[in-house]
């Protein structure tokens, strides 16, 4: 019997990780989430359950994992049980190549954030296929609305990054992180501001995440297009919002915050601490921004985030371009 | 390893064929959708398995990312459920025409790959992006530009469909 590949053990278990590290995120961004919110809004959060209620999210997975799953009636039974199914497995794959330290990194690939930029592509259509296959007119209207928003969002995402990886002449992750210094003076985000702001709010419009959680508005659209989820086909979704926020975070960091780079403290340390910093920051918003209409998202998104992106694109490859003659 | 490559392949011309299968005789359009998807993500791993990682990403990127969003928001747009008028089976006819459409384009390829055989070239080697980019605005200019055209024609075609349906209201 031959040995097994040392690449494709590599891979396992950095899948096995991964696979851990989210189901554990899901668990802490319920609790911080819940707290924030609550502080936010002059109440306490969740405090029974543990100190703090540090273990009320244990207690609402389980919940969750106990309950029945139901189909409403005329839905499509193969679509509706694939689209949770979608919206969760491919996000294990674009944790495969963030580089959380120096070498640190499941998969290392020269393409790493066209890999991520690709498979998050998919999440829309789960979106999509959950929202039409419920048969459900909420979750129809959830999926038409998170169809214009994210086709329209991912066209300035995809920009500000290449704005970044013209400057670091990659689209490997790791190496953009090697171009970057130690101090924050020496980071992307000092020579491209810009496309930082850009980059994150194209992203929380396409994690769908509040002001822009338009797909799932609860005030209009009960829950948008998982109204009809219960149980755990709920909680895949759920998951992999929290999860796909990580990995948005994490390519910010990686871009843009100079990633493992950091003084005194180790590598991956600083790069878990900047993500979560950044984690924080849209908890902060959801509860502090009201949901904008839907023709702001658009205006936002046509008349301000394109032609910013398109503009810092310009000005970035005609400065790469001096700073080669130069 | 040569086994394990094997056995891929037969994985992903299998995802291709009944996602095609799926795609043409799905009775629900969204379904026939997904019959699509799945063809296109098991064309990418093929082009993975050739080691042509950017092809097969940018594939993804924009076939499944984009293309089908785009093609399940004109479905949305035309409402057509499953009870719809797509959801009749095609009548015998059609069928037989599409069948011969199949068999000569399907015949004379295989032909072609039986009777002149290519000689393997060994694992392919990956071609940097850089190396890429370079070949497509240098000596592969005029090919890159005529794809274009190709994109521009449908769009016409497009415009023009929607056009007649305007005018005939």
């Amino acid at each position: 019997m031959s040995a097994i590949p040392a690449e494709l053990l590599h891979i396992i278990i950095g899948l096995v990780a991964v696979a851990a590290s989210v189901g554990l995120i899901g668990l802490v961004m319920v609790w911080v989430e819940r707290k924030v919110a609550g502080h936010i809004q002059r109440r306490p959060g969740p405090y029974e359950v543990g100190p703090s209620g540090v273990l009320q999210p244990l207690c609402d997975a389980l919940k969750l994992v106990g309950k029945q799953l139901f189909m409403p009636t005329g839905a499509d039974p193969i679509l509706f049980w694939l689209a949770p199914v979608l919206a969760f497995l491919p996000v294990l794959l674009l944790f495969l190549p963030l580089p959380v330290g120096d070498g640190l990194m499941a998969l290392d690939v020269n393409l790493g954030l066209l890999l991520i930029l690709a498979f998050s592509g998919l999440a829309v259509l789960s979106v999509l296929l959950a929202g039409w296959a419920s048969n459900n007119k909420y979750g129809l209207l959830g999926a038409a609305r998170a169809v214009a928003q994210s086709v329209a969002y991912e066209i300035p995402l995809l920009l500000s990054v290449l704005a970044v990886s013209f400057v670091a002449g990659s689209l490997d992750l790791a190496q953009v992180v090697k171009g970057q210094g130690t101090w924050p003076w020496n980071w992307n985000i000092m020579t491209q501001p810009l496309a930082f702001i850009i980059y994150f709010v194209s992203a929380l419009g396409e994690t769908n995440r509040a002001p822009f959680d338009l797909p799932e508005a609860e005030s209009e659209l009960t829950a948008g297009f998982h109204t009809e989820y219960s149980g755990m086909g709920f909680g895949m979704f759920f998951l992999a919002e929290y999860a796909n926020m990580v990995v948005v975070c994490s390519v910010a960091t990686a871009l843009f915050l100079g990633g493992w780079h950091g003084p005194v403290l180790p590598g991956p340390l600083w790069f878990v601490l900047k993500v979560s910093a950044l984690m924080l920051l849209m908890v902060f918003a959801r509860w502090t921004y009201p949901r904008v209409r839907f023709d702001q998202l658009l205006v936002i998104n046509w008349k301000w985030l394109l032609p910013l992106a398109v503009a810092n694109l310009l000005l970035t490859a005609f400065f790469v371009k001096l700073a080669q003659f130069a | 390893m040569e086994n394990l490559a094997k056995f891929v392949f037969g994985f992903y011309a299998l995802i291709i064929l009944s996602g095609s299968i799926l795609a043409v005789g799905a009775k629900s359009l969204v379904r026939a959708m997904v019959g699509l998807i799945a063809t296109l993500l098991g064309v990418a791993g093929m082009y993975m398995l050739l080691n042509a990682q950017f092809l097969a990403l940018m594939q993804i990127l924009i076939y499944v990312g984009a293309v089908c969003v785009l093609i399940f928001f004109a479905i949305m747009l035309t409402r057509a459920d499953a009870g719809g008028e797509e959801a009749e089976s095609a009548p015998l006819r059609q069928n037989l025409l599409a069948l011969t459409a199949v068999l000569s384009v399907g015949g004379i390829l295989g032909w072609l790959v039986m009777t002149r055989p290519q000689a393997t070239t060994g694992v392919p080697t990956e071609v940097p992006i850089e190396q890429m980019g370079l070949g497509l605005l240098g000596p592969y200019g005029l090919a890159f530009e005529l794809i274009s055209v190709v994109l521009l024609v449908s769009m016409a075609g497009a415009v023009l469909l929607a056009w007649e349906r305007r005018n005939g209201k």
